[in-house]
């Protein structure tokens, strides 16, 4: 017999790599972009953001560390940067789960642009710190504004579509105690 | 119930800041080791991409054949005005048939005069695009030919028409090409009838630039391209496009290939080239000593002759 609250952890996160296993399927589809044309938003970088502001327990940093290797592995980026960036990411805003559990969405937005950005900033450092070419600074951000735009309507999926939510007050986690 | 307290919840613990600290820097460890280890790393990612492909066949099968019926529902939208077309482009071609039939028997003819032989070796096999990078940022497509079927590293791969990159990373029933576009493709190519050098260096864009030009002055938009065989890695020849000059006054390369949708590619076994086993000992030649040896071509006027026959030779 399962308890629904232990259900619901583990739909959480069998939602999340069913997420991150369907971007992965898209992006590599045969169909995608013509050298030069503007990129689209960083949906996993979304998605993720999404389920770190609501339901911190729902990714735990094995899955999202495990989530992002693999697609380092298979959408072609070097190993581990772009990983240890979301990670650090993540567990900054978990870190401070109590206070992002308070934020109102403006807010939450504009945390999670700055994070973007940041994380933007930092994978490009990294390329210019082991020499390796890259895109240009204006498709990159290009990309970054999609990605922003794009957030609300991901968080509006997932809140309505998949009833992702923050929990509410007196909700208690799986051992019982309150958030 | 004797749990344990969760440790996701108990986020500011200095045991928590640990495993989060030794897991960040063990990815950036990973990410070290990528760049010390390139060809032993894109070896891993390759298999690792070789055991997802039939997946990847399965998945993309139904979508592409719906991307497909679209683009044939728009096409009989407008058949009337296709078919004129084609009957007017038929008419054309006729006339260009005929201008062919005439040059290749001159060509032949001409061949034989000069006795030159073609390269035997150069045969070709067919690949399906099974997926692409699954990047914006990373021009590269992935085919269902591999190393089981003799795919090496550095073969060039065309797609019927024209030069559309080399094989970069080879699974045992997959293999990736590394298309023209792509910020780490550079190839060497010819700029003809001026037979002027230059590199071919992808940045990503549509229309890739061409790079150490030596004299620009005497290439003029429209010119071919074609690659010059310098390094070894490609065949001469192969025909990659034709130049145009941008507004930013670059000299860039239209290529011939399509690469808005490419389904499927030809891959040239050129000939064997030595496997990739470390960085930067790709392209480099033995080191050299001191200054190089002057060679017929540095004295003179024999140059721009020389080339010249070069080229000749090269179509």
């Amino acid at each position: 017999m399962i308890d629904p609250v232990t259900f619901g952890l583990w739909r959480g996160r069998f939602g999340f790599a069913a997420i991150i296993t369907t971007l992965i399927f898209i992006a590599l589809l045969p169909m995608g972009g013509e050298a030069g044309s503007l990129p689209g938003p960083d949906l996993m970088t979304c998605f993720i953001f999404v389920w770190m502001m609501r339901r911190p327990d729902y990714l735990p940093l094995w899955l999202l560390a495990g989530a992002m290797l693999v697609s380092d592995i298979l959408l072609m980026r070097p190993f581990g940067l772009w990983a240890a960036l979301v990670v650090l990411a993540g567990e900054i805003l978990r870190a401070r789960a109590v206070l992002m559990r308070e934020l109102n969405f403006l807010m939450e937005w504009a945390v999670v642009s700055g994070l973007m950005l940041a994380m933007l900033l930092a994978y490009r450092f990294g390329f210019a710190l082991t020499l390796l070419p890259q895109v240009s600074l204006g498709a990159a951000l290009v990309q970054w504004l999609w990605s922003v735009i794009a957030y609300p309507a991901v968080v509006l999926f997932t809140g309505y579509v998949l009833a992702l939510r923050k929990p509410s007050l007196g909700q208690v986690d799986s051992y019982g105690r309150r958030f | 119930m004797g749990r344990k307290p969760n440790r996701d919840i108990e986020l500011a613990g200095p045991f928590r800041l640990i495993i989060v600290g030794v897991t960040v820097l063990g990815l950036l460890a990973l990410f070290v080791l990528w760049r010390v280890q390139g060809p032993r790393a894109e070896t891993f990612r390759a298999n690792v991409t070789d055991r997802i492909a039939p997946a990847l066949q399965w998945a993309s099968a139904p979508i592409t054949w719906a991307a497909n019926v679209a683009g044939d529902f728009q096409s009989y939208a407008r058949l009337y005005e296709q078919n004129q077309q084609l009957r007017e482009e038929l008419r054309q071609m006729k006339a260009w048939k005929e201008a062919a039939l005439q040059l290749e028997q001159q060509n032949a003819r001409l061949l034989d005069l000069n006795n030159v032989r073609l390269d035997p070796k150069l045969t070709f096999l067919t690949g399906v695009v099974l997926a692409d990078s699954g990047s914006p940022f990373r021009q590269s497509v992935l085919i269902n030919a591999g190393a089981r079927d003799g795919i090496r590293d550095g073969w060039a791969t065309m797609d019927g028409i024209g030069l559309v990159g080399r094989i970069a990373g080879v699974g045992e029933q997959t293999a990736r090409v590394m298309l023209l576009t792509d910020t780490n493709s550079r190839v060497p190519v010819t700029i003809q009838p001026s037979g002027q050098r230059a590199i071919l260096s992808g940045d990503n864009s549509a229309l890739p630039p061409l790079d150490f030009i030596e004299d620009p002055s005497v290439i003029a938009a429209g010119d071919l391209v074609v690659s010059s065989g310098d390094g070894g890695i490609f065949p001469a020849g192969l025909v990659v496009g034709k130049v145009v000059l941008t507004e930013d006054k670059r000299l860039r390369v239209r290529l011939e290939a399509q690469m808005a949708r490419l389904e499927f590619l030809r891959v040239l076994r050129s000939h064997e080239l030595d496997p990739i086993t470390s960085t930067g000992g790709l392209l480099a030649l033995p080191p050299i000593q001191g200054p190089p040896a002057p060679t017929a071509a540095d004295l003179g006027p024999a140059t721009a002759v020389k080339a010249e026959g070069e080229e000749g030779a090269a179509q």
